[in-house]
């Protein structure tokens, strides 16, 4: 039996009989990671030692008989995420040596659980991306065919989760950053409703729209994960006061009479055949179990892409102005006045992709602009908002592909800003809108690659989300990456 | 977006560019604004009044003296000299 390859419940359950110990699960990923992952290249910080530490503790608590789900169970975290004492670098040079002070609410949960930390891995710098490829570290690579890009920017955790280098992996998304890499290399991801799971400890990009979720082998394990993080944090004001269901709750429950809605957009010209023709296939799976397709439409979806890379970008150009090399981060050796410190200090510490962000975000908010651009982008804001609450009044959950495509070459696109923004056109409206989706594999094309399909759902209820995903899950084969 | 516009923006972020630097960066961001501009189709205004943003905010939290951080933590990542973060001489 591979044991890096169950599942994280069944992982509890050979755990908890003593059928396998919680230091040779962490010592079977660990070496896995050392034998695989010069070439996959998902992790930036490996932390053996600690994970061997962590594991040792969790067995404690295991022989006690006092185990909770997620305790031995080995993960990963992407490297936005605060971790004490363990370098997070938001895979950019101007965090090359950051070592947080504390840790993330989330880290915090997830230690109280017992979990064992594998390390932190890699992202598109700052998670602005949809590749992994504008990491100034680790350029991710997809366990399914190491030419192409494992998407993004959770492309570390994903690629991670793929390969079976951790059981499960944390990410963040801002725009389809769990979802859209989730489908790329072939597993689940989830982005909760924003206000579910604090944000405390996850460094900024666009504080509106982040979210962190889990990424793992299924629906499932999404779900226990999301039952450890989540609930209202008083460091994050921004996170709900709301009680935490059990996310577990409704696997197994007929989908019968489910309402799947379809917007029109969402299939047409820009999505791949073989993308369309998969998802469209597996609508036809829920109609057959009794689900009823809904057709509808969400005229604003042409404007998405551009409201979303405004918001996002003028969010990030405010939180990045923490970026000064003085308090933390990159210090430039050069620049005798205040000014000229911190102006070479981010010049030399940001990367390309996110000096774009910065100065899209300085027009989007800049005097005479800011009308026509910001105000704009906040404006379809509100009207993407009310087009999802029209939808939602006659479904239950909305079907759409992920991603256009699958993954691509990791050379491909790169070079084209502005048409690597147009392949987020899937996945921006639900963080504008701030609601839950999952993504999950509904095929595969000619040549092997994962496609992904995304469930999305009412705001708060993750739960019908996750029923319907698994639903699926369990009648599909997957087809492992053979790495 | 010309490199001008390029450079005035580049101030306001506190970035720097070559001149070679600039032409390229003028040139991907006109592609980004070509993208960005697509909204100008549309004629809607912002309507404050319909913004709840589906965020729970959770009222303000009590104003009240809490533990932070040790100078030492906060400091652990910055250039420091007696517990002071060390800036250029910004005064005569």
């Amino acid at each position: 039996m591979d044991i890096t390859a169950l599942k994280i419940r069944d992982m509890r359950a050979a755990l908890d009989k003593k059928e396998v110990s919680a230091a040779e699960l962490a010592d079977a990923y660990l070496t896995r990671i050392n034998e695989i992952d010069g070439s996959l290249e998902s992790y930036i910080t490996v932390t053996a030692e600690e994970a061997k530490a962590a594991a040792a503790k969790a067995q404690t608590i295991i022989d006690k008989g006092e185990a909770k789900p997620l305790t031995g169970i080995p993960l990963a975290v992407k490297d936005n995420i605060c971790t004490d004492g363990v370098k997070t670098t938001c895979s950019s040079k101007i965090l090359e040596n950051f070592v947080p002070p504390y840790d993330a609410t989330v880290m915090e949960k997830l230690n109280a659980e017992g979990i064992v930390m594998l390390g932190k891995v890699s992202m598109d710098e700052f998670a602005m991306g949809g590749s992994t490829q504008t990491s100034a570290f680790k350029k991710t690579k997809n366990p399914y065919d190491l030419g192409r890009v494992p998407g993004g920017s959770s492309g570390g955790s994903a690629a991670a989760v793929s390969a079976s280098l951790c059981a499960a992996a944390l990410g963040s998304d801002t725009g389809g950053s769990i979802r859209q890499p989730a489908a790329f290399c072939g597993v689940t991801g989830m982005k909760p409703t924003y206000g579910r799971v604090s944000r405390y400890g996850l460094v900024a990009f666009a504080s509106s729209l982040d979210q962190i979720g889990p990424i793992a082998k299924d629906a499932h394990d999404c779900a226990v994960i999301l039952n450890a993080i989540s609930g209202y944090d008083y460091h994050d004001g921004t996170s709900a006061k709301l009680d935490v269901p059990d996310f577990t709750a409704k696997i197994g429950q007929d989908i019968k009479g489910m309402k799947i809605a379809m917007p029109k957009e969402f299939y047409a010209d820009g999505i791949d055949d073989d993308v369309r023709n998969a998802v469209t296939e597996a609508a036809k799976w829920y109609e057959k179990q009794g689900a009823v397709i809904v057709d509808c439409s969400m005229p604003s979806l042409k404007y998405a892409v551009a409201a979303y890379y405004l918001i996002a970008s003028a969010e990030a150009s405010s939180n990045l102005s923490r970026y000064d090399g003085i308090k933390y981060g990159h210090r430039s050796e050069v620049g005798d006045s205040y000014s000229d410190l911190v102006c070479n200090s981010r010049s030399e510490g940001f990367g390309d992709e996110v000096k774009r962000r910065i100065l899209l975000g300085n027009y989007a908010l800049s005097s005479g602009y800011y009308d026509a651009y910001y105000g704009k982008a906040m404006a379809l804001k509100q009207k993407i908002r009310e087009e999802y609450a029209e939808i939602f009044k006659g479904c239950d959950v909305i079907l759409t592909p992920t991603a256009p495509t699958v993954a691509y070459g990791v050379n491909e696109n790169i070079s084209d800003p502005a048409k690597m923004y147009q392949a987020d056109i899937c996945t921006v409206t639900v963080n504008i809108a701030s609601l839950p989706a999952i993504s999950t594999t509904c095929g595969y094309d000619k040549d092997g690659m994962p496609i992904g399909m995304s469930i999305i759902g009412k705001h708060w209820d993750e739960a019908t989300v996750i029923q319907a995903a698994d639903a699926y899950e369990k009648q599909f084969e997957r087809i492992p990456a053979k790495i | 977006m010309d490199i001008e516009m390029v450079r005035h923006l580049s101030n306001l972020g506190k970035l720097s560019f070559t001149d070679e630097e600039l032409e390229k960066v003028a040139k991907e961001m006109t592609g980004i604004i070509e993208i960005m501009d697509t909204i100008k189709e549309i004629d809607i205004a912002y309507e404050p009044i319909k913004d709840n943003h589906n965020v729970y905010l959770n009222g303000l939290r009590e104003d009240k003296a809490m533990d932070s951080f040790p100078t030492e933590k906060i400091l652990q990542n910055a250039v420091n000299s007696e517990s002071c973060f060390v800036v250029p001489k910004v005064v005569e």
